[in-house]
């Protein structure tokens, strides 16, 4: 990550921008044994107060890195309900990486804080029939199958 | 020069700095070898 990713100038700014970085060496022993880290690299994001929010283990390459981490700060913002904010996130996920691997979650998840702020299940349906079309193989699309049986 | 990212090396800190900023923090463990 340190010779590949962190050096790219559209990562630097993501990161800058969107994070509080902070960086461990696996000589810490305390905090790997916290947060159960036993491969690097291993990122995780975290709320203010220390809860886990999102985590990847092993190498990604700027152009999955940023869609990534974009969908772990929509998490961010869906787990305080703060669905705006989570939905444009998403959204600029999908529109500029489509077809990474983490666009099949900001689908899901697009769907599921649709529903939460407008309290009208058919967003979870729309999200299974677009993971169903987009990412027929994808775990995201295995989860979002119940939603199948919600009424058009 | 190339910039790079800011990183801290306090989860403390980076905790406080995130309450303050309303950013979550991204944690990386890494091994410099």
């Amino acid at each position: 990550m340190g010779a590949v990713t962190y050096p790219n100038d559209k990562v630097l700014k993501f990161v800058d921008d969107s994070f509080v970085p902070v960086q461990i060496q696996v000589s810490n022993a305390a905090l790997m044994n916290q947060f159960k880290v036993n491969w690097t690299p291993t990122i995780i994001v975290l709320d203010a107060d220390g809860n886990e929010v999102h985590r990847v283990v092993g190498f990604l390459p700027p152009e999955e890195f940023i869609p990534t981490f974009m969908v772990a700060k929509g998490k961010w913002h869906f787990n305080t309900e703060v669905h705006p904010e989570a939905q444009g996130i998403f959204d600029g996920a999908l529109r500029d990486y489509p077809d990474s691997a983490a666009a099949a979650e900001a689908v899901f998840f697009m769907g599921v804080s649709r529903y939460k702020q407008t309290h009208d299940p058919k967003p979870l349906r729309e999200a299974y029939e677009t993971l169903t079309a987009r990412f027929p193989g994808s775990e995201w699309t295995k989860r979002a199958a119940p939603y199948r049986l919600i009424p058009e | 020069m190339a910039r790079n990212i800011s990183w801290l090396d306090d989860l403390a800190k980076a905790k406080d700095r995130a309450r303050n900023t309303k950013k979550p923090v991204l944690l990386d463990f890494f091994n410099p070898q």
